[in-house]
This record gives C-alpha cells, sequence and structure tokens, in this order.
C-alpha cells in the first residue's frame, strides 16, 4: 500500500464491473460519486497482495485490524450526504484513504483525521502520489474534530463509535449531515445520517439493500 | 517405564491443550477454541492409525516400539513438536480474515494444524502401544493416562498466575522429558548405559533451548498477542495508550490500559454538549472493555443523566438501593452514582474486575457469581441495573452461555425488586429486530411465572440509534408520562410502552419502518392470543427466550433459515463465518471427515487375512467414547451455571471425571469377565439417576459458599466419574485379542471423542444442555447391547 500501482486495462476492466454490478445495480444513481467510483484507483489502496481482489464485492483488510469498506459502502455514504459540489466535508478515520479520495472527487474540499500513526502516513503518501491536493490530512485524535476548519457542511465517520462525538455535531452545520456506519464491516453495516436543524437532530437508518429479505418479512407479517 | 511416560505425556499434552484453548481465546475468539479440542483428538487417534499401518510391514512390533530406546525418542519428538509447532503458530502470519482472500492463508492453517497435532499424534502413539504391549494391565495404562491427563489440566491453574502461557507450554513440554533421568533396572549396563547418556545429552540442550525462549523470547518470541481485530489491539495503536499493569489466570488475561482516548458512553442522547470524564479500562482477553471513570466530582457523573438507561432512574426518583450487576461496559455505576443513592451494591464475579471495580471508586464490591449472591440474598432494590454490549466480532459469542438473560434470571432479579422497583437492561440495537424481541419475552415468560397479571404492562423499550434500553417494572405502567417526557426531551424513540401507538415510534431515531416496534407488537399480540409458539416458529431468527436448560442469549441463528441469512449479510459467504455455531459446524464436517479417513484407512492398508476388525469392536468403542465425552462436556455446560466460569468449569470437571475414571480403571484389573456387562448397567443407571436430579441441585449447590461449591461440585462427579473409567479397559482386556485391535480401538474411541465434543456443542445450542446427557446415556446403552450380543 501507498505504491501507486498503474491503472492497466485488467484493473479499469474490474472497476466498470464495480461500478455496473455492485453500485449502479444496487439503487446508487448519483452522477458524480458514479464517476468518482469509477475514476479512483481503489487497487492503490489495498495491500499489494490483495490488489487482485479490490474490485471484488467485500471489505478488506488493509493491516493493524482495519479493513478498507466494501465499495458499495463507500458509495452508499458518499451518495447520503447528497453532496453539490461546494461542500467542505470533515471525515473521521482515514483509514486507507480510499473514501477520503472518492469524496475528493465529488466536493471541493476534504479534511481527514486519522488517530493511528502508521495508517495516516500510508494514506497521506497515497494521497500525494495519486495527486490529491483539495484533501487535508491530519494524525490526531478524531473525537475532537477539526476546529480550525469548521464549520462543516458534511462529517463522514468511518471509525465504530458508541456514541456520536458531541464536538462534532458543534462543528456541524445548521442543515449540515453527519453520516457513521453501524455494524461491523466483516458482517453486516447499516448507516445513520444524522441531520442538524437549529438545536434538535434527527438520526435517520439508511438500511440499504442488505436488509430487504428480513426486513420486508417483518413488514408482510404486519 | 512406559506406565511412566504415559503419565508424564499424558500431563504436559492436557496441560498444553489447555493452555492452547487460552492462547486461542486471547490470539482469536473463544469459539475458535473448538479447533483445539479437534486438533487433540485427532492427533491422539493417528498415533493408533499409524499402529494399525505398521503393523502389516513389522510383527512383534508392539515389543520392539515399547522399547526403552523407542520412548525416549517418542518423547523427546513430544517436546520438540510441543516447542515448534506453539512458536509456529505465535509467528506465522495466519489472519482468518484473509482465509477467503488469500490461497497463502489456507497453507498457513494447514500447517498450523498439522503441527499443533503432532505432540497429541506422540501421546497417542505411546498410549496406544503401552494398551498394544500390556494388554494385562489396561488398568494401569488406563490410571497412569487419565491421572497424567487430571494433574496437566491443575498446571495451568497454579502457574498461569506467575508465568504467562507462552512460557508455561515450553515449561510444561520438558516434563516428560524427566522419564529419560529416571533410573531403571537393568539399563545401566553397557550399550543401553551409552545411549541412555546420548539421550539425556540431547535433553540438556533441549533444557538450555527451552531455558532461553523463556527467559529471552517472554517479550517477543513467546509472547502471545491479541488479534488484531481485537479491541485492546486497536486501542493500543493509539497515541499515549499503554497497558498499565497485566494480571493472568486461568479466568484470563486481565489488562489493566490508560489512553486519553477513551470515552465510553453508549446510549448518550445527542442533546448533550458536555465533555465526558476521562476513562481507563479493563481488557480480558484484548476485548469485552470495562471502563473505569475517574469521577472528581458529583458534576462528572451528569453525562449519564443524558443516556437511555438512565430513563429506568427517572421512574424511581429517590433509589434507597441500587444493584449493578457488572457485565462488560461499565456505565451503569456512574448512573447509580448519578441517582443521588448512597446505597450501591456492585456484584461482579471476576475477581480481578471486581478488585479493580473496588480500587478505583472505592465503593463495596460483592466478588460473587451475581446468580448466587441473590439466591442467597433477601434484600430488595429500587433499582437492578445490568447491561452487557457484546464482543468486537458480531456472532462471536453464539456459543457463550450466559445466565444473566434467561427466564430464571429475570425471574431472581424481580423477586428481588422492592414494591415499586424497577429492572434495568441495555444492549446493542440489533438490526433484524432479534435481541431486543428475545428479552421482551425473557421478561414476559418471567413476569408470567410470578404469577403477574399482565405482564406486557410492566415493560417498556426505548432506543436511541445503536442501543436500546428495557424497564420492568414491580408495578404496571399506569402513568406513562415520565417515560414519554424523557424520550421527547432526549431525543430517544419508544419502541414498547403499555398503551403506546404508532404515531409515537420512529420519530428521532428513524427507521424506514419501525422494525423493532412492529415485532414486539406482534409478540405481544401472539401472547395474548395464546400463539407465541408459532410467532417464534415462523420469525426468521431463533428469538426463542433462554432458559439455564438453554442459556445462548446470544445465538440467533435458524439453520433452516441460512440462505435468507446469507442473502441479508449481502450474499457474502466469509460474513457467516462470523457465527461461532457455523464455525463449530465446519470443523464437525472437517472432524467426520478426517475420522472416517482415519477408521478406514487400516482396511486398506493391512492385510485382509491378517485384519481383526470388527464392526462390533468398533460400536463399542465408538460408543464409549462418544458417551465419555458427551458426559465431559453435560458437566463442563452445567457447572458453568455453578462457577459463572467456563474455564473454571471445564477444569474442575477434566479433573474431577479424570481422577475419579483414573480410580475407575485401576479398579478395573479387578473385575471379572462375568461383571463386565455389571459395570456398564451400573454406569447407566448413575446417569439415569444424574439426569433426573442434575437440575434441582445445580439451584441448591449455587446457594453454597465456595468451598461447599466446589467440594460437592466435585463429589457429584464421583460415581459417574468412578464407573466412566470401566468401559474402556475392561474392553480393551476382555473383547480385542491383537495388538493391531488395541491400536484401532484407541483411534475408534480418539473419532468418538472428537466427534462428541463438537456435536454436543450444537446439541446444547439446539435442544439444551439436559439434552446431552440423553445422548450419554443412549451411547453407554449402546455399549451394553453390544456387549449382550457379543461372547466374552
Amino acid at each position: 500500500m501507498g505504491q501507486v500501482q498503474k491503472d492497466t486495462p485488467k484493473y479499469q476492466q474490474a472497476r466498470e464491473k464495480m461500478v455496473l454490478s455492485q453500485i449502479r445495480l444496487r439503487g446508487i444513481s448519483d452522477k458524480k460519486v458514479l464517476k468518482a467510483m469509477s475514476e479512483v484507483f481503489r487497487h492503490c489502496f489495498v495491500p499489494e497482495e490483495l490488489a487482485s481482489q479490490a474490485y471484488a464485492d467485500h471489505p478488506l483488510p488493509i493491516g493493524e485490524g482495519q479493513t478498507i469498506s466494501q465499495p458499495y459502502i463507500v458509495a452508499l455514504m458518499t451518495e447520503s450526504l447528497k453532496l453539490k459540489g461546494p461542500e467542505s466535508v470533515l471525515e473521521i478515520g482515514t483509514g486507507s484513504g480510499y473514501q477520503a479520495a472518492i469524496l475528493a472527487n465529488v466536493t471541493k474540499e476534504v479534511y481527514t483525521v486519522e488517530i493511528r500513526k502508521k495508517l495516516h502516513t500510508k494514506a497521506n503518501e497515497t494521497l500525494r502520489s495519486l495527486g490529491y491536493t483539495n484533501i487535508k490530512t491530519r494524525h490526531a485524535d478524531g473525537y475532537f474534530g477539526w476546529p480550525e476548519a469548521a464549520p462543516f457542511d458534511c462529517i463522514m465517520i468511518t471509525a465504530a463509535i458508541d456514541h456520536i462525538p458531541p464536538p462534532l455535531l458543534k462543528q456541524l452545520k445548521d442543515g449540515g449531515r453527519l453520516i457513521l456506519p453501524l455494524g461491523n464491516p466483516f458482517s453486516y453495516q447499516n448507516l445513520s445520517l444524522v441531520t442538524k436543524q437549529g438545536e434538535d437532530y434527527t438520526v435517520k437508518q439508511i438500511t440499504g439493500v442488505l436488509f430487504v429479505p428480513m426486513t420486508g418479512y417483518a413488514l408482510d407479517h404486519n | 517405564m512406559i506406565l511412566t511416560a504415559v503419565f508424564l505425556l499424558s500431563l504436559s499434552a492436557l496441560s498444553f491443550e489447555i493452555l492452547l484453548v487460552r492462547i486461542f481465546s486471547i490470539s482469536q475468539w473463544n469459539h475458535l477454541s473448538f479447533m483445539v479440542i479437534s486438533i487433540t483428538l485427532f492427533g491422539f487417534a493417528v498415533g493408533g492409525t499409524w499402529l494399525n499401518i505398521i503393523d502389516i510391514h513389522k510383527k512383534g512390533w508392539e515389543k520392539h516400539l515399547s522399547s526403552f530406546e523407542n520412548i525416549h525418542i517418542f518423547t523427546i519428538l513430544f517436546t520438540l513438536s510441543t516447542i515448534i509447532s506453539f512458536i509456529v503458530l505465535n509467528r506465522i502470519p495466519l489472519d482468518y480474515f484473509r482465509l477467503p482472500l488469500e490461497p497463502i492463508q489456507a497453507f498457513y492453517l494447514l500447517t498450523a494444524y498439522l503441527l499443533l497435532a503432532l505432540p497429541f499424534f506422540f501421546t497417542g502413539l505411546v498410549v496406544s502401544i503401552a494398551y498394544a504391549f500390556m494388554p494385562e494391565k489396561t488398568g494401569f495404562v488406563y490410571f497412569a493416562s487419565m491421572a497424567g491427563s487430571a494433574s496437566g489440566a491443575i498446571i495451568p491453574v497454579i502457574f498461569l498466575p506467575f508465568i504467562y502461557e507462552g512460557s508455561l507450554i515450553i515449561l510444561s513440554a520438558v516434563i516428560p522429558l524427566a522419564v529419560i533421568f529416571l533410573k531403571h533396572p537393568g539399563h545401566n549396563q553397557g550399550r543401553i548405559l551409552t545411549k541412555r547418556r546420548y539421550f539425556r545429552l540431547i535433553c540438556l540442550c533441549i533444557f538450555i533451548i527451552a531455558g532461553v525462549l523463556i527467559v529471552k523470547g517472554g517479550n517477543t518470541i513467546v509472547q502471545v498477542k491479541p488479534s488484531p481485530y481485537k479491541k485492546l489491539s486497536q486501542m493500543l495503536l493509539f497515541p499515549n495508550t499503554r497497558i498499565t499493569e497485566t494480571t493472568n489466570s486461568i479466568r484470563g488475561r486481565f489488562e489493566n490500559i490508560e489512553s486519553p482516548h477513551f470515552r465510553f458512553a453508549p446510549g448518550l442522547s445527542l442533546k448533550y454538549k458536555g465533555l465526558l470524564p476521562d476513562q481507563t479500562a479493563t481488557f480480558k482477553d484484548g476485548d469485552n472493555p470495562l471502563f473505569l471513570y475517574q469521577l472528581k466530582s458529583q458534576s462528572d457523573v451528569q453525562f449519564s443523566n443524558f443516556t437511555l438507561p438512565y430513563s429506568g432512574y427517572l421512574l424511581v426518583p429517590h433509589p434507597k438501593h441500587i444493584l449493578v450487576i457488572q457485565h462488560g461496559g461499565g456505565s451503569a455505576i456512574p448512573c447509580a452514582l448519578a441517582s443521588g443513592s448512597d446505597n450501591i451494591t456492585i456484584v461482579e464475579q471476576q475477581p480481578q474486575i471486581a478488585n479493580r471495580v473496588q480500587q478505583h471508586y472505592k465503593l463495596p464490591v460483592i466478588n460473587q457469581n451475581p446468580r448466587t449472591f441473590l439466591a442467597r440474598s433477601d434484600r430488595r432494590y429500587d433499582i437492578i441495573h445490568i447491561e452487557n454490549w457484546g464482543t468486537s466480532l458480531p456472532g462471536s459469542a453464539a456459543l457463550t452461555q450466559d445466565y444473566f438473560f434467561t427466564i430464571e434470571s429475570f425471574t431472581q432479579y424481580f423477586q428481588h425488586l422492592s414494591n415499586n422497583g424497577v429492572f434495568i437492561v441495555s444492549r446493542l440495537l440489533l438490526l433484524p429486530p432479534s435481541d431486543a424481541i428475545r428479552l421482551w419475552a425473557t421478561a414476559y415468560e418471567s413476569l408470567r411465572s410470578l404469577e403477574i397479571k399482565s405482564p406486557e404492562k410492566h415493560i417498556a423499550v426505548l432506543r436511541n440509534w445503536n442501543t436500546f434500553t428495557m424497564i420492568v417494572s414491580a408495578q404496571p405502567f399506569n402513568d406513562t408520562a415520565v417515560i414519554e417526557d424523557v424520550a421527547q426531551n432526549l431525543n430517544f424513540d419508544m419502541v414498547y410502552l403499555p398503551g403506546i401507538s404508532k404515531k409515537n415510534v420512529n420519530r428521532f431515531n428513524i427507521f424506514d419502518a419501525p422494525y423493532h416496534y412492529i415485532e414486539i407488537q406482534r409478540l405481544a399480540e401472539a401472547y395474548r392470543l395464546g400463539t407465541e409458539k408459532t410467532y417464534f416458529e415462523t420469525y426468521p431468527l431463533d428469538v426463542f427466550p433462554q432458559t439455564d436448560n438453554r442459556p445462548f442469549p446470544y445465538r440467533f441463528l435458524k439453520w433452516s433459515r441460512l440462505k435468507a441469512l446469507y442473502k441479508m449479510t449481502g450474499s457474502r459467504f466469509y460474513s457467516l463465518f462470523m457465527s461461532g455455531e457455523i464455525v463449530v459446524s465446519v470443523v464437525l464436517i472437517e472432524a467426520l471427515g478426517i475420522s472416517i479417513l482415519l477408521l478406514i484407512l487400516p482396511f486398506f492398508t493391512t492385510l485382509k487375512e491378517t485384519r481383526r476388525f470388527y464392526f462390533s469392536h468398533m460400536l463399542y468403542f465408538f460408543a464409549v467414547g462418544s458417551g465419555f465425552m458427551f458426559i465431559e462436556l453435560f458437566f463442563i455446560n452445567e457447572y458453568i451455571f455453578i462457577f459463572g466460569d467456563p474455564v473454571i468449569s471445564l477444569t474442575v470437571v477434566i479433573t474431577g471425571l479424570l481422577v475419579f475414571s483414573a480410580f475407575g480403571g485401576y479398579w478395573s484389573q479387578r473385575i471379572s469377565a462375568k461383571n463386565f456387562r455389571i459395570a456398564i448397567a451400573a454406569l447407566i443407571v448413575i446417569l439415569v439417576c444424574m439426569f433426573f436430579i442434575i437440575n434441582p441441585m445445580m439451584h441448591s449447590i449455587i446457594q453454597l459458599n465456595q468451598f461447599l461449591r466446589y467440594t460437592l461440585s466435585l463429589l457429584l462427579l464421583l460415581p459417574a466419574g468412578f464407573l466412566m473409567g470401566l468401559p474402556f479397559p475392561l474392553g480393551m482386556r476382555y473383547i480385542l485379542n491383537l495388538p493391531s485391535q488395541r491400536a484401532y480401538a484407541w483411534t475408534t474411541n480418539g473419532c468418538a471423542s472428537v466427534l462428541a465434543s463438537i456435536a454436543s456443542a450444537q446439541i446444547a445450542l439446539g435442544l439444551g444442555i439436559s439434552a446431552i446427557m440423553i445422548f450419554a446415556i443412549s451411547a453407554y446403552f449402546l455399549a451394553f447391547i453390544t456387549l449382550c450380543f457379543k461372547r466374552i
């Protein structure tokens, strides 16, 4: 990881297939998101030995017990923020840097914070070598956000947490959106989208497509 | 000499097995410890098969192999393979999560599996040689093997507080080498003496290597580290995070961690604007953290007022007595402190954690199994609070027996509530709805058992975006205003409250539909109509309320709905491997395949005219092997209820049963052929009695003090344990005639043990723990029937 691998026709093909079968067909329709997903070299963000699996429909281990999310989850999280282009987005948990790269292709500026030094260094190298200039990275505790750059239109938390940090809610603009995943990347995930409206917050659960059979069952029997 | 070797090798092998279980619990997750059982018994069984294979090529092998040179060679190989296999396991870059992605991982897994089986192979080999070499003394061989194993089970208990797992493996691996230094008559002359010196020299080299590994490799090569996917490993990557203290014991490895980045507050309202107090944490085996808050003033606990569980406290404004049942997490104690009560009782069953909580909060902590504490206490509480947030790997706790969330435990909690008291339980919110439904049903069933008229009127369930809290009140919820207000003010959602309407749910933490509300309403309606059984049968997940006989609150899988589950988790095959139950099933299939191979192999490798394996022999030893293991697993599962800890239960049962079986084996030397059947019939009678009396006895024993609990638990094992020591040596002596038959019987017994040990997990999950005893009785009955058709 960190080494920029060339974009070969094999990877291009895999990316196109990923966008079509894993993302479009599951209902992601935001053109900017689809474009970003088809442009960002996901194989550069995974360990070299797993590069052949980079575009497969599952998360991948990136070392130190961390993962790069399943492509569909990345697309779903990005689309759920309903980004228009000029927004300022804060990402908590840089990880491999892939999600930040997708966000950077969709919006004006991305701030990303990673608490683990090694991951921060690797992701920073990868993003720099891929030429992303609108991503600012920081090795810090994401719980406190990035106060100097606040407020943000959107915040994305990519790490598992048991509560939403109050400092992050403070750094969210009125009407701003905060998204975070629920569940374990290896088993199942759904997303929670928090919207700030004055002093109040609503949390919308985005269950995606993974729960259709079960939730469908529950509703049918009601 | 061979009996000494059997004793020492059995001792060291069992110690290695238990230490491997500990290592798997730390470096992976508990449910993978089933692999250890499979590896152990597989290694044992291969020993017998190997002897069958050489039987055709070398006549009189039993004499040749039981010579002192060969026994010494096998002992040295045991020691070397134990040390090497452990180091390889500890260093190999095996990552279970990469298994479906990288072919090389399958090679690593196979390497680890085969290497770990080697020490058990050498042990099994020596034991089966002993059986073959001394057909008239099978009882003594059995005694040596069982007594050695029983002693081996105690080694980790005694030494783990002082020596880490890796170093202890190396120390216990060298114990059998003592056989090489013992004096034996006739071994002190000429060529034999020279050979003995040569062996002793090799041993000295091994001692030096072992010493260097322990002294120099304690922090590197033999240090067991938690999986990088576990919470502790991930926390240690955070800056300024460090381990301040480590306490080791058979119960687990407890590590105190200091970090400025701990911020634990599950169920915290988004309305909370302040910061959380500083925290430290204690991890057990790298997971299941308990967070301890630095509370310098009363204002430091104010955050608790904004948490979901605190909603229950608002129903009892000035609680006099609060009982906190500590079960991981740690946010219940600040809640209790925030309530202003000056009479808080904390019960924690792990001594290490109890000490830590007591030292940290300066509050009295009762170090006892909470079920024992409640059974022995008449006190009533205004609030009983329990929380549990699960492990870092969903599904890994599916096989965990937990007696805190059963109908019987809820009944105990409710019986200890004051007139206006409330019981509060908080857990993670799962989708599809599962846990919340099960706990609601558990509370309902429990209230019904207490003859409460309308149980549904005593239950309330609230949630936020990722947790839920169930409140059960001693009085019916006639006035729901308090709950409704707190939900409104802190942006929580009501899931179930008597008289609640659909428009009042799913307002702040919005799902596409109010799934949890819908399902609990359906269940409440099913209870009203008396159709709850149909509800549980048709629901896609297993949400049956759990009982003390089937205490698996974290298990939701229904095998008949596996396909739906597979689709639900995104049709990703590997995600199913997160479930402990599925891992066990895979191990069972694998063990079945290996067993068939080991049992069939001798038929192809031996000549037809010399082959003397009969189906009835195989059936007898298969029945005896599986029967023994079923009983062992039955008691281990039952005793978790008494001791509250699976490892303590495992140690007590293994030690007790093996010691008593050893004496049974010794006694078997005096049993004549005509009394053979009577011995098995007596065992069956004892087991049938045990089946009927065990549950009432468990509930009586749990109320006793620690000394009596341990003593009675051991004594309860005595009759069955003693008689279980008879069928195997008697069968070896009276049914079989040839060394090759005895080796084959050893293999059969080993294979049956593997399959029974894995199958019993599945039996307990599906049918309940008591069903394991039915399987044990059936197995011994089958053995008895086999004997009835045989001339002895």
